[in-house]
């Protein structure tokens, strides 16, 4: 990159907020290193960046918290990244509308403490909440245990205002909870990995903080009986607000003992819902041959999402899998059989009502081929279920084995042509992205 | 387009569709020239009834080989002529294609074609304790397809969500003719979310030809509470009140004097003729708790100055609450020879403010409005009352609807919150978008809709188009005339 682009960011963001050198350690992702991270202090400063950038045709890594940025094939070049740590204001909170405005690099735990203190929660509970940012959450899709009754940033994002690849400022959405003017642009930066614009502000759904909740588990024999018990609660009256199925290894991780699979469950609300609800849990789960029904602590609500991978102490890789509730069991039971077939130690949790898998494999560092081997079987496994598998963490000599995004099918030339609509260059996150968009 | 022209394209369709799933006659296609705002018309050349995928996606190829335009037709109820042919070509009828393919109860989803009218798919997984959530008050009648399209809500939507909260995947035919899965029936996309971007689009980035939706368990417990109020403003603040007291009710319509008054006169349903306003709120879910709840939502009623606060005793009392909230619009035909809706949002706490203000534009035109509408989601539905038979009333009602729209955008709010863009909107739309969030709107539909013959005129404005507009006599949908159902 030519000194004079350098320079010319450096006056756009100022000198204390650009970054070349040895302080771009923090910023290399799968062994490529940026030319320089780049902090705008204004969504105008973020535009001006962009529309240098892709003058120039630059590669540009927006960055949140930087906990889901290793989510993606291995970037040819990482050019500039984009750091949106400076925009972190709640710019509006109105509680009678249960709705809030934010900017994208504050953090989850910023906001939930903010909507708190006013009696309102965002009902998304990604992992590492004290660093991952709201628009990095949104960008990645990262959700946690209560989406399985509250869903996902899609059904919580009513607005966002976008800097587009060549600066333009777009809003898409609103602020109200109904609006169906205009195509559903928040739909399209869900998920999207900041491949086609980078999401500045973002306008959310709240709700009450329940009066009451609490979070159960269930210890079970075998996983099939635990997904049994699953399909049980899923038919069921109750109403959980979170509905996680655990291996053995993964249950140690949550403080459960004893090597078994179980079945974990969250309730809120008026406090005789939960309490009856906590009833009626216990009781579906023995029908199923679950046993030893108890309360877990209110902090292993956020080990849930990560339980997989602290079940070992370094995974050497991560894998996503999105398939049907009811194959949940199966997959993990067949994912865990490769994998000790190979001699590698795994763990999985899932959000089982909505098919959400995250398995953890342990492995040698060095020995790419095995490690790759059991995951072509795992991806194979999330196909049998219905699905697919993204895989989310490792390293890149696994990466270089076995691709890290499923196909998309007869979709993926739709996909692209959106790509080539709105960041004709590809300067954003270039490469990175489903098929190399 | 010349008669030798049309006889051979009406015997290449009937190649696909066979002889009996075309029409041509112009007689034939009058029934197709509007949906349910007959403020527009617009004559196509062909309607299609197509039975699979293949057909849609044949028909699109010949559209696209002869440049004609082409749009998909649902059951026809929209309110803002979204399916209009408006520069004439083929209208795609998917009313041959309206079965339930499968539904999978473990996993609480079914698979639909885009025909299936709405409250069917909740008849065919009732039996066995499940239901299909967003219920526009049109569900006897509109399809799932149509929902798609406008992401349509309901009563319900306060709670429940949307459309779009409940699509996991669609078939489509896109604009080009093929055919692809956006989306599938697991619940997280691969790649970009295209099922989420496709519902809403109002028809413009292609024909879904199935569609993978959730279902879910009908609710344990449901309770209907009524709220009577002396004056409008403080049955908009317990709106607030009530979500201010951590719940997030099920439902929470409101219901204005003039309606109320035309509802008892027609019905009958036990509303107080002298109430100012009433709220119609329902909470669902767990039995435990229910009537805690009730007691807050009376108690917050009561704080905001509520007269009279009362709970339905039965399935029958409820069933009666509702039929005066839903029958409105029939209740409208007494007092007004017709009457246009219009749908804007707000935020819900400018309730108070913005009710007064619809009141005052549409005085000031010299008409009379009557306000029913999902108030828990700030999502209005002012009906504007005239006679179409009185010179330049009609066209003052649009002018006021064009009002009301203004004061949505600047307190915030939306020009739609289930009734789409279409036509009647177009223009609206730089009310609450710049020329950068149209300009970027253009090249998503680019994406999709390249060649543009795909819905063409909706959404965007457009200068080229063979769109009549009123003023006509208004005519009830016929679904209302079958008293099927309400407008709102
Ligand atoms: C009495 C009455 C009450 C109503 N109440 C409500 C309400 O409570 N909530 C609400 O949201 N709306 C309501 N509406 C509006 C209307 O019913 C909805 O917009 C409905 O979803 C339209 O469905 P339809 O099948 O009639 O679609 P149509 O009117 O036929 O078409 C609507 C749009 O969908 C497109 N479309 C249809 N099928 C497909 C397909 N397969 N693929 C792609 N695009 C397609 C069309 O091109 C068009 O743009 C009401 C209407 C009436 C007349």
């Amino acid at each position: 990159m030519a000194d004079a682009i350098l320079e010319t960011l450096r006056g756009v963001v100022g000198p204390a907020n650009l970054l070349t050198d040895v302080e771009l350690s923090p910023y290399v992702v799968d062994g490529r290193t940026p030319k320089a991270a780049v902090f705008p202090g204004s969504i105008d400063e973020v535009s001006a960046v962009l529309a240098l950038a892709n003058d120039a045709s630059i590669p540009v890594t927006p960055w949140g918290g930087g906990t889901g940025v290793g989510v993606g094939a291995p970037a040819a070049r990482l050019g500039v990244v984009l750091g949106l740590r400076r925009l972190s204001r709640l710019i509006e909170h109105e509680p009678g509308d249960l709705t809030a405005t934010v900017e994208a690099g504050a953090t989850m735990e910023a906001l939930q403490v903010a909507l708190a203190a006013r009696g309102q929660w965002l009902s998304l509970d990604p992992p590492d909440a004290h660093v991952a940012t709201v628009g990095g959450v949104l960008s990645a899709n990262a959700a946690g245990p209560r989406r399985h009754l509250y869903g996902t940033a899609r059904d919580l994002l009513i607005g966002v205002t976008v800097v587009c690849a060549d600066g333009a400022i777009v809003h898409g959405g609103g602020k109200v909870v109904k609006n169906v003017a205009g195509y559903d642009l928040p739909k399209l930066f869900v998920g999207a990995f900041g491949s086609l614009g980078v999401i500045v502000e973002a306008t959310v759904k709240l709700r009450p903080t329940p009066d009451v909740e609490i979070l159960v588990a269930a210890r079970f024999g075998s996983l099939k009986d635990c997904g049994l018990a699953a399909r049980a609660v899923t038919a069921s009256d109750l109403l959980p607000s979170a509905l996680d199925l655990v291996d053995g290894e993964a249950a140690a991780a949550l403080g459960l003992d004893g090597e078994r699979p179980a079945l974990v469950a969250g309730f809120d609300g008026l406090a005789e819902q939960v309490r009856w609800q906590r009833a009626e849990f216990a009781r579906l789960c023995e029908e199923a041959g679950g046993r030893e029904v108890r309360d877990l602590p209110a902090a292993t609500w956020a080990v849930l999402p990560v339980a997989a991978r602290r079940a070992l102490a370094e995974p050497a890789a991560v894998m996503r899998f999105s398939v049907l509730p009811a194959r949940v069991a199966e997959v993990v039971e067949r994912a865990g059989a490769t994998a000790r077939d190979v001699g590698l130690r795994a763990a999985f949790s899932a959000h089982v009502g909505v098919g959400a898998i995250v398995g953890a494999l342990a492995g040698p560092r060095d020995a790419a081929e095995p490690v790759a081997a059991a995951l072509r079987d795992w991806r194979e496994a999330a196909h049998a279920g219905g699905g697919h598998a993204t895989l989310e963490a490792a390293a890149l000599a696994v990466k270089e084995l076995i691709p890290v995004w499923d196909q998309p099918g007869a979709a993926f030339r739709m996909m692209q042509r959106i790509k080539r609509q709105l960041d004709p260059k590809g300067i954003l996150n270039a490469g990175r992205f489903v098929g190399g968009m | 387009m010349t008669d030798a022209r049309k006889r051979s394209l009406r015997r290449e369709l009937e190649a696909i569709v066979g002889r009996d799933g075309v029409l041509s006659d112009p007689e034939e296609l009058l029934v197709y020239e509007s949906d349910g705002l007959t403020l527009f018309r617009a004559l196509a050349d062909f309607v299609v009834f197509p039975r699979s995928a293949e057909d849609v996606a044949a028909i699109v190829r010949l559209a696209n080989r002869e440049a004609l335009p082409f749009v998909a037709r649902g059951a026809g109820t929209g309110l803002s002529g979204g399916c209009l042919p408006s520069e004439g070509g083929v209208v795609i009828s998917l009313m041959r294609m309206n079965r339930v393919l499968e539904v999978d109860y473990d996993n609480q989803i079914a698979v639909v074609e885009p025909g299936l009218v709405n409250l069917h798919l909740s008849w065919a997984v009732g039996p066995k304790g499940y239901y299909y959530a967003p219920d526009p008050s049109s569900q006897q009648a509109c399809t799932i397809g149509g929902n798609i399209a406008n992401n349509s809500g309901g009563p319900h939507t306060l709670k429940y969500g949307v459309t779009t909260n409940h699509v996991l995947g669609l078939e489509v035919v896109l604009p080009d003719g093929e055919i692809a899965w956006l989306g599938g029936r697991t619940r997280d996309a691969l790649g970009y979310d295209l099922a989420g971007v496709f519902v809403g689009s109002e028809g413009t980035f292609g024909v879904a030809t199935k569609v993978v939706v959730r279902i879910l368990r009908k609710p344990q417990a449901v309770k209907t509470v009524l709220a009577v109020f002396d004056e409008i403003t403080q049955a908009s603040e317990a709106v607030s009140a009530v979500i201010a007291r951590g719940l997030v009710p099920a439902a929470m319509e409101m219901i204005d004097q003039l309606t109320i008054q035309a509802v008892e006169d027609a019905f009958g349903c036990g509303y107080p003729r002298d109430a100012a306003a009433a709220l119609l709120i329902e909470v669902d879910g767990l039995a435990a708790g229910m009537e805690s709840q009730v007691e807050r939502i009376v108690a917050a009623c009561r704080e905001a100055g509520a007269r009279e606060v009362r709970a339905a005793r039965d399935e029958a009392e409820r069933q009666l609450l509702w039929k005066g909230r839903k029958s409105a619009f029939g209740a409208y035909g007494r007092v007004s020879p017709a009457y246009m809706v219009m749908d804007g949002v707000i935020p819900r706490t400018r309730l108070p403010y913005v009710l007064n203000r619809v009141n005052q534009i549409v005085e000031a035109h010299g008409l009379r409005v009557g306000n029913v509408f999902h108030a828990g989601d700030g999502n209005l539905h002012p009906n504007i009352l005239y006679d179409p038979r009185v010179p330049g009333e009609e066209a003052r009602v649009v002018a006021a609807g064009a009002e009301i729209m203004r004061v949505c955008a600047e307190v915030g709010g939306s020009i739609s919150g289930e009734h789409g863009i279409g036509l009647e909107k177009a223009d609206f739309m730089p009310f609450i978008f710049s020329a950068a969030d149209l300009e970027f709107m253009r090249r998503l539909k680019d994406a999709f809709n390249p060649g543009g013959l795909c819905n063409p005129g909706k959404i965007f404005p457009t200068k080229k188009s063979c769109v009549e507009v009123g003023p006509v006599a208004h005519r009830p949908h016929a679904i209302e005339e079958k008293g099927l159902a309400q407008r709102f």
